[in-house]
């Protein structure tokens, strides 16, 4: 599947952006990772009608 | 002399007929915890004092006649992410070890009140997430099928327990398979409700939208029991359904006859392929359908690989806002595991997670109109027997998409369901699915298949003396 294809660069600051204290022996694994998610995303990407709604949309109280 | 292994519904029944005494059936299995959980490691608390005065608590009221139903007296243990008041809930992490609520969860106050003797807290992954990890408080649980592999997780405690007979039932978790995984692995019956059928108030979440809280026990009748105790509205669960309980044991009749089931075959062939036995083991379990009587026709859904896209990207949003601020502050108080595993949420955007909430609604509207003609659908609960520990990678949750999240993602009620053993004598698993709030039809249908085969007569043995 293509992804966008982050480098290791950008997985690491992007954790280092949220913040994230990561042992240096953990990170190469993290970004090794990094794939998953991006494969996932596109998954989730499609074209949809601008009025699609999500899941989450709930009635307010008393409605 | 108490039996090693009795389901809830025998028990129950024993100790109706004052053939079998609560204090000795608690005793019993505390004796049990002793002499086993060393080697299974399934409990992280046991609670033998109180639950032994909890249970001559129920003995009195029993002979006095004020017996509260079948699960009076019935010893159990809880994921140690139900809180219990008094009694430290750990989400077994050090993060939390010396959390100590000051009330019970709905759900564990519910059991209380239907005479449940609660004996201990039971391993979990960390906050029902990290693991296996052998880097935190308390060690992994073993499978009492063979101590060198894994229960399945995240409600790795509560599998084990249930199987090695150290409890009747317990409680689990489910996120995305916490309790169908752990059950097909240690051959329960393990049920995940429908979403809001069981309050989660008073559970440590994991993912808000995708949280379950279900049963585990032996057979399918035991969960019904359960269920029975844990299920209704409750207001402190901003998704809890104000809809009425059914009599769940009432629906288990032995029959089937007539269900109209789906089989997702493309789910566990090609999508996340399942070994050989599983396959039989399935195929084995749809002629069993079809000689009670039900008609079995082929479904075909989106690829399994977008369920599990669209339920893994909320759950690590949701869980990534719940522990982001620990994560900043005590990274490594988390284990390996965990901690990795929920750094890559920060590489997803809002944009990303409000998609996946679009997803979830044309899934959602996609499994109801595949079932719009049916009553269960069928498929794999795991693609295989329980690995061994060392064939558990840190990242396996991403590596093949996952065979129980599609139900999370909707809301499903869906059970895992012992369908035979391989040759090594290890369990294997089948999934029934059914439409939202009809847990009697699934556990109607787990109750035929359990009757109409044997495997429910075979218990673990090694490494059990």
């Amino acid at each position: 599947m293509k992804t966008q294809g982050m480098t290791p660069a950008e997985v690491e600051a992007a954790l280092a952006r949220a913040g994230l204290e990561i042992p240096e022996r953990e990170k190469p694994e993290i970004v090794g990772a990094a794939h998953f998610i991006e494969e996932m995303a596109v998954r989730l990407r499609r074209k949809r009608a601008m009025t699609a709604e999500p899941a989450h949309i709930f009635p307010p109280p008393g409605a | 002399m108490v039996p090693d292994f009795l389901t809830i519904a025998e028990a129950g029944a024993l100790i109706a007929k004052r053939e079998l005494s609560p204090v000795e059936l608690t005793q019993s299995r505390l004796t049990r915890i002793e002499r086993l959980d060393r080697q299974l490691h399934s409990f992280i608390r046991v609670l033998g004092e109180k639950a032994l005065a909890a249970a001559r608590s129920a003995e009195a009221e029993i002979i006095a006649g004020r017996s509260r139903g079948p699960l009076h007296g019935i010893p159990i243990g809880l994921k140690d992410i139900y809180e219990t008041k008094g009694v430290p809930t750990t989400g077994h992490s050090k993060v939390m070890i010396d959390h100590v609520p000051r009330e019970d969860a709905t759900s564990v106050r519910r059991l209380s009140e239907a005479g449940a003797i609660v004996v201990g807290k039971l391993a979990t992954h960390e906050f029902a997430f990290g693991g296996p990890s052998f880097d935190l408080p308390w060690p992994p649980a073993r499978n009492p099928w063979d101590t060198n592999r894994f229960t399945g997780g995240s409600s790795s405690g509560t599998g084990a327990a249930v199987a090695a007979g150290l409890v009747l039932g317990g409680t689990g978790s489910d996120t995305g398979g916490s309790i169908r995984g752990p059950a097909a692995y240690c051959g329960l019956a393990g049920l995940k409700p429908s979403y809001g059928r069981i309050s989660r108030a008073g559970i440590l979440p994991l993912a808000f939208s995708l949280d379950h809280a279900g049963p585990m026990a032996w057979t399918a009748e035991d969960c019904a029991i359960m269920l029975q105790a844990m299920a209704g509205h409750d207001p402190a669960d901003p998704a809890s359904a104000d809809r009425p309980v059914p009599d769940y044991r009432a629906a288990l009749s032995g029959e089937a006859k007539g269900l109209r089931i789906g089989l997702i075959r493309h789910f566990f062939e090609t999508d996340n392929p399942a070994n050989e036995p599983t396959r039989q083991g399935i195929a084995d379990a749809v002629k069993v359908f079809e000689d009670l009587g039900c008609s079995v026709r082929e479904l075909r859904l989106s690829p399994l690989a977008d369920w599990a896209a669209c339920g893994i990207m909320m759950m690590l949003c949701e869980a990534y806002a719940i522990h982001e601020a620990t994560l900043r502050e005590r990274f490594a108080d988390y284990g390996e595991a965990f901690r990795d595993r929920m750094s890559l949420a920060a590489l997803i955007s809002g944009s990303d997670y409000v998609q996946a909430m679009r997803l979830r609604r044309e899934l959602v509207a996609e499994l109801a109109r595949a079932m719009s003609d049916l009553d269960l659908v069928i498929t794999a609960a795991a693609p295989s027997e329980a690995p061994t520990f060392d064939a558990v990678s840190k990242f396996a949750i991403f590596e093949r998409p996952s065979l129980t999240m599609p139900f999370n993602v909707t809301g499903s009620p869906a059970m895992s369901v012992c369908c035979g053993y391989t040759e090594a004598g290890l369990p294997l698993a089948f999934q029934l699915v059914g439409k939202p709030f009809d847990e009697p039809t699934v556990l109607k249908a787990a109750h035929a298949y359990e009757h109409a085969t044997s495997w429910r007569a075979i218990r673990p043995r090694a490494p059990l003396p």
